[in-house]
């Protein structure tokens, strides 16, 4: 975690170029090709349970078996590989770039990313606090739960096998939480960041300092 | 003095049956997955009482592991009663005398891909089981209830265990089927059922607890038979190219055409009606919404509505 934080220009970066860029990746090996293009704006799933998909950005067909792949994020495709349209991919390679419009929040949140140590998935499933950490945050609330290396913070679920996770971390409170019981999580995705109590002013201060100089939501 | 003591012993004799069963024309070698399977049930213990026999697994595993040696894979541990049995979301588990309460301990062998297969193997292996010794149509309800004219007869849930000496990583198989018992808490009355109340008398425990270690060991021996298979590049061996477990599961599941409610836990927290329209590859439940989008969940409950 760094105390070595240039806000002015990372304010300056964000205000210059208020987006996140999202690259897509090729799920899998196989033929590729494109359903959208160059500038074309793409919506992500929504619905009350995100059950309707995104905006669909390419099929990719192995072995006769097509599979459509959405959006993750809504916003404008800013760059298409065009020159894979058609063509068999190993797994992995990057196909397009979505330019999605940041919020006040999510800008917070991405400075807090770099600031925070992010505890993130061990596997694709849905997570949980362990019994004990939960009691702790709904007494306390998440920031006032300080949480030690070797304790067991979450369970992992995936088809009803229940994994304890344990924290290997640093000794900190639980600053931000990424995720949200009975909703999938993707591999690599943070769970939550954590914060050693004596960088809290730290966090507290870009947060302050964010809301005052944005000063819209979008 | 435990009631309920089957033998390993029993248990190999009743795996052997199983390769009477192997029929000509299918595609899978049944020889083959019995020998796989063979390690469930290598070692049982049988208790009087234990307040809850998974945590008497990581007892077990860790004490093993402190002296230097490997737990036997396959272990079980049976207790006639059980004090501080539970379920998911820490919900309780009644468990007095006359069930089959306890866990297996599988050393987790199998590749990430297919660990999430272990919980249909303990209620495909309890419904088979429950069909073939009490002549009794039971059902598997996603992801692995076991079910009787609507009421719960089985439920089953995995933990992982990391050993703290050499990070061994086992899963424990828990099991709680109800047989003798016959009076349940007044929150379960309406929901649950033993196999006493729907035949009317009392069985054997032991010898439908050594069916089901038995089918629980061909279910296990199928899981790395199917792996082995797929390693080998020669795909999978049920119907139409499907993975044995699924296509045992859909063959013993009402669940697919029902209407549902889903939740990650749909008892306290309920989150949307829908329908089930298909089991995908991995074992997701494929579910068709109001709106008529498709969502597809792999960790979650249903309840059946209607």
């Amino acid at each position: 975690m760094s105390n070595e934080l240039d806000f002015e220009e990372l304010l300056s970066t964000y205000k210059s170029d208020p987006f996140g860029y999202v690259d897509i990746f090729s799920v899998h090996t196989g033929r590729v090709s494109f359903k959208v293009g160059v500038n074309q704006q793409v919506a992500s799933a929504s619905g009350e349970w995100l059950q309707v998909p995104g905006s669909a950005l390419y099929e990719i067909n192995r072995e006769r078996n097509p599979r459509i792949v959405n959006a993750p994020v809504a916003g404008i495709v800013a760059h298409i590989n065009t020159e894979l349209d058609g063509q068999f991919v190993e797994a992995g390679v990057k196909l397009m770039t979505i330019k999605h419009p940041l919020k006040k929040k999510e800008i917070i949140e991405n400075i807090l990313r770099d600031v925070l140590s992010l505890f993130q998935a061990p596997e694709s499933a849905k997570y949980f606090f362990a019994m004990d950490i939960q009691s702790r945050i709904d007494k306390k609330g998440a920031r006032e739960v300080t949480i030690e290396p070797g304790e067991e913070i979450l369970t992992m679920s995936l088809m009803k096998r229940d994994t304890p996770v344990y924290y290997n971390g640093e000794r900190g409170v639980i600053h931000s939480i990424y995720f949200k019981p009975g909703v999938s999580v993707g591999q690599g995705e943070p769970l939550f960041g954590v914060c050693a109590l004596e960088k809290l002013p730290l966090i507290q201060k870009i947060i302050t300092r964010v809301k005052a100089e944005w000063d819209s939501e979008h | 003095m435990a009631d309920n003591k089957p033998t390993p012993e029993a248990v190999v004799q009743r795996l052997r049956r199983e390769l009477s069963l192997q029929h000509a024309g299918v595609e899978y070698d049944l020889t083959e997955i019995v020998r796989r399977g063979a390690f469930v049930g290598s070692s049982i213990e049988s208790h009087d009482q234990l307040p809850r026999a998974m945590d008497h697994a990581r007892s077990l595993i860790a004490a093993c592991a402190g002296t230097g040696r490997s737990m036997v894979s396959g272990t079980v541990i049976l207790a006639d009663e059980m004090s501080r049995c539970k379920g998911r979301f820490a919900r309780s588990w009644h468990a007095p005398r006359g069930g089959v309460w306890g866990c297996m301990v599988f050393a987790n062998t199998l590749l990430p891909q297919w660990r999430s297969f272990i919980p249909l193997a303990a209620g495909v292996a309890c419904c088979d089981a429950v069909n073939e010794i009490f002549g009794v149509a039971s059902s598997v309800r996603w992801v692995n209830d076991v079910l009787v004219e609507g009421k719960k007869l089985a439920g089953f849930l995995v933990e992982s265990y990391t050993e703290p000496v050499h990070r061994e990583e086992f899963a424990l198989v828990g099991f709680g089927i109800n047989i003798n018992n016959t009076s349940f808490p007044a929150e379960l009355k309406a929901t649950a059922t033993s196999i006493a109340q729907i035949l009317g008398r009392s069985m054997d425990l032991a010898e439908f607890t050594t069916a089901f270690l038995a089918k629980l060991a061909l279910n296990f021996g199928i899981l790395l038979y199917e792996e082995a298979r797929d390693l080998r590049g020669d795909g999978f061996s049920g119907r139409q190219g499907l993975h044995l477990l699924l296509d045992r599961w859909l063959r013993l599941s009402d669940t697919l055409g029902k209407r549902v409610i889903f939740g990650f836990d749909v008892m306290n927290v309920p989150q949307y009606e829908a329908e089930v329209i298909g089991l995908d590859r991995s074992g997701g439940l494929i579910l068709r919404l109001a709106d008529g989008s498709v969502k597809t969940e792999y960790s979650g409950e249903i309840r059946y509505l209607g």
